[in-house]
């Protein structure tokens, strides 16, 4: 049997189209753009919330309606001109109404300008610098879903005064970067107003190798505690300086930091006495939201599931990205399963479901973001390699803040 | 004040040591090959990583998987040099910058790959400790280990290539490398040696910064601006050079940062208005003579 080459061409053609599967139309579709650090030095963050976000839409059943979920994620590679770049894509090309994502402050702030062309719904899990909350804070279709860096010195200064008592001072070490300065006057409104006195506040530079010079002028002051307004890699740095220094302060006082477990391992028996805030922590006992216990589950529950599928305890990037990925997807299933963001944004207002990370339920920041959820901030601290929770009462595991190991 | 001054001593030469360990591996390379590699600080990274593992999954001590991971490094670098490198000695300069610096983008990727951004540090019980001299001067068990490591690998190598004969040769290829192949040596091998050397002082260093510095992907170019600025500051192909830089800005760097108010924000900016003043008067470096024919 003799074949010519075009008829071969045409029985593979129509063979392929006969196997590939038919290309899912616009209509059957929601899209949700999530640019988020998949590589670069805020690839932690990236990685976090992609597993959340994976993990919310698997556990919805990948549907809301009868309509696909499928999540567009974009790699910022931590680079502030890609973030940009992927905002374009995502919205101009791909089109689509939702955004979630990124964590780390700088992404989000490239990506605005490039959001503000078309206002979709964008939920942000992270960002606690308020930078974006100057920039954009008022926008009705900005939904914030971490709390920002002022709740922790509120919840900080609160719990620290409640439990040590008044009059005690405070050396303040925050970092040359937009993290250390953008904290600083948070620390000392929220530290001053409960009492303390700042003796002290060092400038370090990110990423510097030596403290000592720091450290021997904060010496001097002698405070009763030491805050340390740095982000992770600094975090680890002065934490075993701190404790090389034999610094003799009572209290060391971190802020996102020492509730990661690089920071904890990376630490070692410096780690001691440090305390810290979060939104989610292992050990935090929640109950499951009483409307969608499926999607909300008990926090120990949640846990298992999460660790199941990971191999890896939760950290609260997880925690947080997953929670507000599931409020969109069920605020989109509210609205009728419609691609309309403004009708989607109604229904996230009326959500109101409790979570493993409090209540998520969106109402204007004490810094004036017009749609904030999750502004509950545990202060918890390292005791003997392990987490005690101080604040808020309700989770308290501990009643008293430990002293660092060498200052007792 | 007399207490303060000698904190500050102690502090510029334990500082010195670590900039010395950073920027020694680079020296040796330039000094031999005149390529700069961009990847040195990436390499560096590498040897930190190899040491965080032996410690972590096999209780290894980085000072006792230093020599393993100074092996690694050398086999690592020379292979490195003949694989590529070897292939584009004779090509205009700027392609080995941008060899060099693409090679330090795959190997930084890779890492990420590999072993994700998370930081991480090995935490032997010297790494927490020190000694008090008063009660106010402190004197970093850590540091003062690499302080003693540096100044150990300066003198080997300084001994290395003044007295044996492979030394000899790679210094006669630094200085000539016409006259030092009319004379047999064989110049490529001199280069390739002499790479895998500087990897080597580059994984060790590595192993150092694993228990002082927190490991990631990402550390390797903040090492490599600093060993850069030294190298540059000392004379981009004289180890002695080398040490010197080191010691001078790290001498500089706490100096400001203990004597002005928020120094420790200006003190990479003073140190390197130095490193310009330095190269205005002396363009070669301080004991450096590249450029000096030009």
């Amino acid at each position: 049997m003799n074949l010519s080459r075009t008829s071969v061409m045409v029985a593979l053609s129509v063979f392929a189209a006969v196997i590939s599967p038919a290309p899912s139309r616009a209509e059957d579709t929601i899209k949700i753009g999530a640019p988020l650090s998949l590589s670069g030095k805020f690839v932690s963050y990236g990685a976090a919330a992609k597993r959340g976000v994976e993990m919310a839409v698997d556990i919805y059943g990948g549907k809301v309606g009868n309509k696909k979920i499928e999540i567009l994620f974009r790699d910022t590679q931590s680079d502030p001109q890609v973030a940009v770049n992927s905002f374009t894509q995502l919205l101009s090309e791909e089109k689509v109404n939702f955004l979630i994502g990124p964590i780390a402050t700088p992404m989000a702030m490239a990506g605005l300008p490039a959001w503000r062309r078309t206002r979709a719904l964008w939920v942000v899990p992270g960002a606690t610098t308020p930078l974006l909350e100057e920039e954009a804070g008022k926008e009705p279709m900005l939904f914030h879903t971490f709390p920002y860096g002022y709740y922790y010195h509120l919840a900080l200064a609160r719990s620290l005064r409640e439990k040590l008592g008044p009059g005690k001072t405070v050396a303040i070490i925050y970092s040359d970067d937009a993290y250390g300065r953008e904290h600083l006057p948070y620390a000392q409104k929220y530290f001053t107003q409960e009492g303390f006195k700042i003796v002290a506040e060092e400038l370090v530079r990110a990423g510097a190798t030596d403290l000592n010079p720091v450290l021997a002028k904060i010496r001097r002051v002698k405070p009763d505690l030491l805050l340390g307004l740095v982000q992770t890699t600094d975090g680890i740095q002065l934490t075993k300086q701190v404790y090389v220094q034999r610094l003799n302060i009572p209290y060391l006082v971190g802020t996102a930091y020492p509730q990661l477990k690089q920071w904890q391992d990376a630490s070692g028996e410096a780690q001691e006495g440090w305390v810290g805030v979060t939104t989610y922590i292992p050990g935090l006992k929640a109950k499951a939201d009483p409307k969608y216990p499926k999607l909300f589950m008990d926090s120990d529950v949640w846990k298992a599931e999460f660790t199941k599928r990971y191999n890896r305890e939760p950290e609260f990037i997880d925690v947080g990205a997953y929670v507000s990925t599931c409020m969109l997807l069920i605020a989109i299933e509210n609205a009728g399963a419609v691609d309309d963001k403004e009708k989607v944004a109604e229904e996230l207002k009326k959500l109101d479901v409790h979570t493993m990370i409090g209540r998520g339920h969106f109402e204007p920041s004490l810094g004036g973001t017009l749609n904030q959820a999750f502004a509950d901030v545990v202060v918890h601290q390292r005791v003997k390699g392990a987490d005690a929770i101080l604040y808020p009462k309700e989770f308290e595991t501990a009643d008293k803040f430990e002293q660092a190991t060498y200052a007792k | 004040m007399a207490s303060l001054i000698f904190q500050i001593v102690v502090d510029s030469l334990l500082l010195g040591g670590v900039y010395t360990l950073m920027a020694v591996g680079l020296s040796l390379a330039f000094g031999v090959t005149r390529i700069i590699n961009f990847a040195h600080g990436d390499i560096v990274m590498y040897g930190a990583y190899a040491a965080f593992f032996a410690f972590v999954s096999l209780n290894i001590d980085p000072l006792l998987s230093l020599l393993f991971v100074a092996i690694l490094g050398a086999i690592g670098g020379y292979l490195l040099f003949k694989l590529t490198l070897d292939r584009i000695l004779d090509a205009p300069g700027i392609n080995q910058v941008l060899l060099t610096f693409g090679l330090g983008l795959v190997l930084q990727n890779v890492a990420v790959i590999l072993w994700t951004g998370d930081e991480r540090s090995t935490t032997p019980s010297y790494a927490f400790d020190s000694w008090f001299l008063s009660d106010d001067i402190v004197v970093a068990k850590g540091r003062l280990i690499a302080f003693g490591l540096a100044v150990a690998f300066v003198v080997l190598l300084l001994a290395w290539l003044r007295w044996s004969e492979l030394g000899r040769a790679t210094r006669a290829v630094s200085q000539n490398r016409a006259a030092a192949s009319l004379m047999g040596i064989n110049v490529r091998a001199m280069y390739a040696l002499s790479f895998g050397l500087s990897s080597s002082f580059g994984t060790a260093t590595g192993a150092i910064m694993s228990f002082l510095l927190p490991i990631t992907p990402f550390m390797g170019f903040p090492i490599l601006v600093k060993a850069f600025a030294i190298i540059i500051l000392g004379g981009l192909d004289s180890i002695v050079g080398t040490v010197i830089g080191a010691f001078l800005l790290a001498t500089a760097e706490t100096t400001i940062a203990y004597v002005v108010p928020q120094g420790i924000g200006w003190a990479e900016g003073v140190a390197f208005f130095l490193l310009v003043i330095v190269l205005i008067v002396r363009p070669t470096g301080i004991l450096g003579t590249v450029g000096r024919d030009a």
